[in-house]
């Protein structure tokens, strides 16, 4: 699996609040979740993530109160991977069974810029960044976890292997 | 190389041999939700699945321990969702009678050593008492194992953890898990899998066990292992019906650190506002007013808190609001029996029906703004009985004896 586009940038521990306000959990629709993804960090998130569909961040990304919303809304905004230096453990968990890839690279999370285009091979555990000219290495996702992503999320992977 | 208690367990439920850090596929025994939580659950069941069979009727409960009896509405008509799903696929339900959660697991025989239980409460790990991996979980998580089964983990490190001496009399099991909370931190455990020992633990009997179990949430671990002691196994035999046989980590299992407390001159200690590991001992802060206390909740509502708590309350009137909640019927039947609940009565304080009670906000005997209380229960960030109030934890026998004073006390002086 092969994951190429532009980045946003963001920083350090970045928490489920700003990802998805506690003040719209009463929505249960994903589509309308995905118009709120951001909006109390980055104003600006749904229109960046027009043409910028990577995002990479510092340290604990998603770390504060376990909803899964966080992980949903990015996904249904369009957001196709998230490379940070770690993430919380619940969000890491949740993001997965969304089926949304996420990467951890200190190395990455570092180099990489706001606008930089990047090629992440999931399987060989490469980043390749294109307008850099550069390479990073991370450990590979089992591949029982790869498959969960590739069938979109994890009810949809079990529907699928155990029909 | 051996393995420890987790890797024991998720290596049964996995069918192979694992190592911290790998990712495995474990069978599911027992998913357990509650009427908050549950009927998201339920609703995203019935929208991936329609009306597909869970996978075992038998291994899924529903425990109503928030919101009993409703008050609101809303709180009716999400009972009145797992009422029906329960019906309509054979499942448990634990009604409005029983009790918080995690204990009415324990009492009505659906855990054991080597289980795997999700649920969807933070504290579901306090089932490590009986050396079952039991923990929290997301809706999608306990949606799909209620279809399937199964779940992913990720295999945690395991750290273990000494604890010897004899404390002194009213220094109790609360006071060694705050102590301990204070030294690691929120999150100085952060998904580590804990193995308990030291003479301490091994004398301990199961409401104690369950008090430090249960906090090893706060410092952000993943599950907390006593090893049952004969008063634990003969508890899980009698109510599961079957040979408990412990399970004991290899001589050679790997631990990735080793802590040894001795608590022979532990005080009694509090955690301040609003955090639970802003610990101090109760001497640094004694005297302070407060308002009210709670007595409770499934860190310390089980007959042994009760016990101490009566012990300093009999022939007393409390100065401060009290609340007393025996974590279940079963727990309020014993403390019937044993006179507790006369002497709660005639203290002055209001006995409320079995439930997870003044943990949330969502119950009866929230704060004012300003309002300071004293509260058994595990957790004290803001708001979370009630805006701009301050809420110390503590053990039983220090809200006992600060509800009698009307100010925060140490225990010892009541004797």
């Amino acid at each position: 699996m092969i994951i190429k586009g532009k980045v946003i940038k963001y920083g350090d521990d970045i928490n489920t609040d700003v990802i998805f306000p506690g003040r719209y959990l009463a929505i249960t629709d994903p589509k309308e979740m995905a118009e709120h993804a951001m909006e109390d960090l980055d104003k600006d998130f749904l229109e960046k993530v027009k043409e910028k569909r990577i995002i990479v961040a510092g340290k604990n990304f998603g770390c504060g109160s376990s909803r899964e919303q966080a992980a949903t809304c990015l996904k249904y905004a369009g957001v196709e991977a998230i490379v940070a230096k770690s993430f919380a453990r619940i969000f890491f968990r949740n993001a997965i069974n969304q089926g949304m890839p996420v990467i951890e690279s200190a190395e990455a999370s570092e180099d990489i810029d706001d606008g930089d285009e990047i090629e992440i091979i999931l399987d060989r555990g490469v980043i390749k960044n294109l307008s850099k000219g550069k390479e990073y290495n991370f450990k590979p996702l089992p591949a029982f976890i790869m498959e969960i992503i590739e069938d979109g999320g994890l009810v949809n992977h079990l529907k699928k292997s155990i029909k | 190389m051996g393995s420890t208690i987790i890797e024991k367990i998720l290596e049964k439920a996995s069918g192979k041999k694992v190592a911290p850090g790998d990712k495995v596929w474990a069978k599911i025994d027992l998913v357990a939700m509650r009427d908050f939580g549950g009927p998201n659950v339920i609703l995203k069941y019935e929208k991936e699945f329609d009306d597909e069979p869970v996978f075992d009727p038998e291994k899924i409960a529903i425990t109503f321990d928030l919101h009993i009896p409703p008050r609101q509405i809303k709180e009716a008509e999400n009972q009145k969702i797992c009422r029906e799903f329960a019906r309509k696929k054979g499942v448990k339900l634990f009604d409005i009678n029983h009790g918080i959660g995690q204990h009415t697991l324990l009492e009505n025989g659906l855990v054991k050593p080597y289980d795997v239980i999700i649920g969807t409460d933070s504290h579901m790990n306090l089932l490590g008492v009986a050396e079952a991996f039991s923990t929290g979980v997301g809706i999608t998580d306990i949606v799909t194992a209620m279809r399937y089964g199964k779940l992913w983990f990720r295999v945690p490190e395991t750290v273990k953890i000494n604890i010897n001496g004899k404390p002194g009399e009213f220094v109790t099991p609360k006071d060694v898990i705050l102590h301990l909370v204070g030294y690691f931190g929120a999150d100085g455990l952060s998904y580590k899998s804990v193995e308990f020992y030291g003479d301490f633990i091994e004398n301990l009997g199961l409401d104690g066990r369950i008090t430090i179990a249960s906090m090893v949430t706060e410092m952000d671990g993943k599950i907390g292992f006593m090893i049952p002691n004969a008063e634990v196994i003969n508890f899980l035999k009698e109510k599961t019906g079957k040979e408990i046989k412990p399970i004991s980590p290899d001589k050679d299992a790997e631990y990735i650190e080793s802590y040894d407390f001795d608590i022979s001159n532990l005080e009694p200690m509090i955690s301040c506002p609003h955090s639970p590991d802003n610990v101090k001992a109760v001497r640094e802060v004694e005297g302070k007013e407060i308002d009210q206390v709670f007595i409770g909740s499934c860190t310390n509502g089980r007959i042994e808190d009760l016990r101490i708590a009566a012990k300093i309350l009999k022939g007393k009137r409390v100065k401060a609001r009290t609340i007393i909640t025996p974590s279940t019927t079963e727990v309020a039947k014993q403390a019937l029996r044993e006179g507790l609940i006369e002497v709660f009565l005639e203290s002055g304080a209001v006995v409320t029906n079995p439930s997870c009670a003044l943990c949330t906000i969502g119950h009866p005997g929230v704060l004012a703004k300003g309002d300071v209380t004293l509260s058994t229960s595990n957790r004290n960030y803001p708001g979370k009985i009630g805006k701009g109030g301050e809420i110390y934890l503590v053990s039983p026998a220090t809200a006992a004896a600060s509800a009698i004073n009307g100010r925060i006390t140490d225990p010892r002086d009541m004797r």
